[in-house]
């Protein structure tokens, strides 16, 4: 009697442990399957498939928690229509506590509907739009190490005895598998962006002039640009459009990145067809100004054009809202801020131009707001002060145009170039002396 | 960047605050855009805890502006610190866009 009894126990227990080897099988096997890809959609694909057939269900959705939009999206289904992950996914959003998912999404526990009908959290609009009907919902929140990631309904399951703790265990390996797979998709977005960034970096640095150095007449004219990170929309050139004149070129374009060097590259080519047909460089403003009033989203430039005569040392210059340049002689350095009109590419304006006569010796420092708009690690601006300081002090050193970039450099040293640096010296010097 | 949309007696006022840079400016567009898209005759912009403002910046404003005018809006900036209408003097911006004290100021322009 003892015996039959224990014999008895031992069956249901051997059962038992019978059917958690099987359901430890499965969670292995799956583990392996779903660590074998970090492809989303493939991913997704297996996890779903995986899902239906355990629990030998009619229908099977995973539907993402979209961060931005604070949102739960169908990201895939499968029942018979294959049609229905399309409609799911670009006509139902739920938001976090409407409908079974979002409940389940809130309040991240697994739910177990044997009536879906009869369940007031259900949103009958997804049934609706796919023709299916939904009898038995189970739904379990997939939450990964970085929070919830989105919830799984497995719809319709013809399988009545299953183990909640298997379930759950599944639904973690899941919810990390996907995760993993979000994040590998992240960081090949981001490594493409990197390219792109890269790409236009080339790209722009192949529009500013082979040389930095150019040497004419009694003109010598040279020039340094630091690219930021994010590229930025400075731009700088020499041209020798008008018989016995130099003309130089520096701009700085309103944004950053590939769009600005798209821009960036458009300019200096309309620039230089600009300066060979205008000879005034109020005329060649006036033209690349309407030129870029068709900019989109508002993009602007702010520029200066100089023309100067190589052997005299008369200099023209046109202003369009430019940062002022610096004088810099022996014993002084003026700031001049001359004649300006707006930006270009804004509003219609006729550009005016001022006129200087350099004495041999005179060096003009042209600048972009990157240099004296740098930050440091602290988040402190260099700031036009400093700079006029600095380029006081040093201002007989015959390599000033380096010591300021250095100056610069060292200043935002640990910091991220947030802005493009370009610095342009144009030095007038007569042969006799 | 925080941006915030207020009635003024019937009159729309966008007040924003902190940096607008290339980070904020996408919100700002949005933002900007959303109202003017609906012809509104009049937008006034208050600078007051503005505290830095680059070129994406403007370039937001820019395109607004142009919208504006395409309609015959107007777009009225008040309150503008010094730091920053150190940067509009600077590249003759104040010359561009209309400037005021205040929003009486501007209400009344």
């Amino acid at each position: 009697m003892r015996s039959t009894r224990n014999t008895a126990i031992s069956k249901e227990y051997l059962q038992h442990l019978e059917q958690k080897v099987e359901d430890l099988k499965i969670l292995t096997e799956i583990s392996i399957l779903i660590s074998s890809t970090l492809d989303l959609s493939e991913l997704m694909t297996l996890v779903i498939e995986k899902a239906k057939s355990l629990m030998d269900a009619e229908a099977c959705s995973i539907l993402l928690y979209n961060k931005n939009t604070k949102k739960l999206e169908f990201e895939v289904a499968f029942c018979r229509e294959a049609s229905a992950t399309d409609i799911l996914k670009n006509k139902i959003t739920l938001d976090i506590g409407q409908g079974i998912a979002g409940w389940v999404a809130k309040h991240q526990k697994v739910l177990i509907i044997n009536d879906v009908q009869k369940d007031t959290r259900f949103y009958q609009e997804a049934d609706k739009a796919t023709g299916f009907l939904t009898k038995r919902l189970i739904a379990v929140p997939l939450v990964g190490r970085r929070g919830l990631i989105g919830v799984a309904e497995i719809l319709n399951p013809r399988k009545e005895k299953y183990d909640n703790e298997i379930l759950e265990i599944l639904a973690r390996h899941f919810a990390i598998a996907i995760e993993n797979a979000l994040y590998y998709k992240e960081s090949l977005e981001k490594e493409r962006l990197k390219q792109e960034i890269e790409i236009a970096s080339v790209l722009q640095k192949s529009f500013l002039p082979e040389t930095p150095v150019l040497h004419k007449g009694n003109v010598t004219v040279s020039a340094i640009n630091v690219p930021a990170k994010q590229v930025g929309g400075d731009l700088y050139d020499f041209v020798e459009s008008v018989e016995g004149k130099l003309g130089v070129f520096i701009g700085d374009i309103s944004g950053k990145g590939v769009s600005a060097a798209l821009y960036m590259a458009k300019i200096i080519s309309d620039f230089r067809y600009l300066s060979h047909m205008e000879e005034s460089p109020a005329l060649v403003m006036n033209s690349l100004n309407d030129i870029l009033s068709k900019a989109p989203r508002g993009m602007f430039l702010t520029a200066q054009y100089a023309l100067i005569d190589i052997l005299t040392g008369d200099i023209q210059i046109s202003d369009a809202g430019h940062p002022p340049f610096l004088l810099v002689r022996k014993k002084e350095v003026k700031v001049i801020s001359g004649l300006s009109g707006p930006p270009l590419g804004i509003v219609s304006e006729a550009y005016p131009v001022s006129t200087y006569s350099l004495n041999s010796g005179d060096r003009l420092f042209f600048l972009t707001d990157g240099v004296f708009e740098a930050k440091n690690r602290e988040g402190k601006r260099l700031g036009f002060d400093a700079l006029l300081a600095f380029v006081k002090k040093k201002r007989n050193d015959e390599r000033l145009i380096e010591k300021i970039a250095d100056y610069v450099h060292k200043f935002s040293k640990g910091a991220e170039i947030a802005d493009d640096l370009t610095l342009m010296e144009l030095r007038f010097m007569k042969d006799e002396e | 960047m925080n941006i915030e949309v207020i009635d003024h007696k019937g009159k729309k006022v966008l007040t924003l605050s902190g940096e607008i840079d290339m980070y904020s400016s996408p919100e700002l567009r949005e933002e900007l855009m959303g109202i003017l898209i609906k012809k509104v005759p009049a937008l006034y912009i208050d600078f007051r805890e503005v505290s830095y403002i680059d070129s994406s910046g403007i370039a937001t404003f820019v395109e607004g502006l142009k919208y504006v005018k395409s309609y015959g809006g107007r777009l009225q900036f008040f309150s503008i610190p010094k730091g920053i209408m150190d940067i509009f003097k600077f590249s003759k911006l104040d010359r561009v866009f209309e400037i005021y004290g205040n929003l009486d100021d501007a209400i009344n322009s």
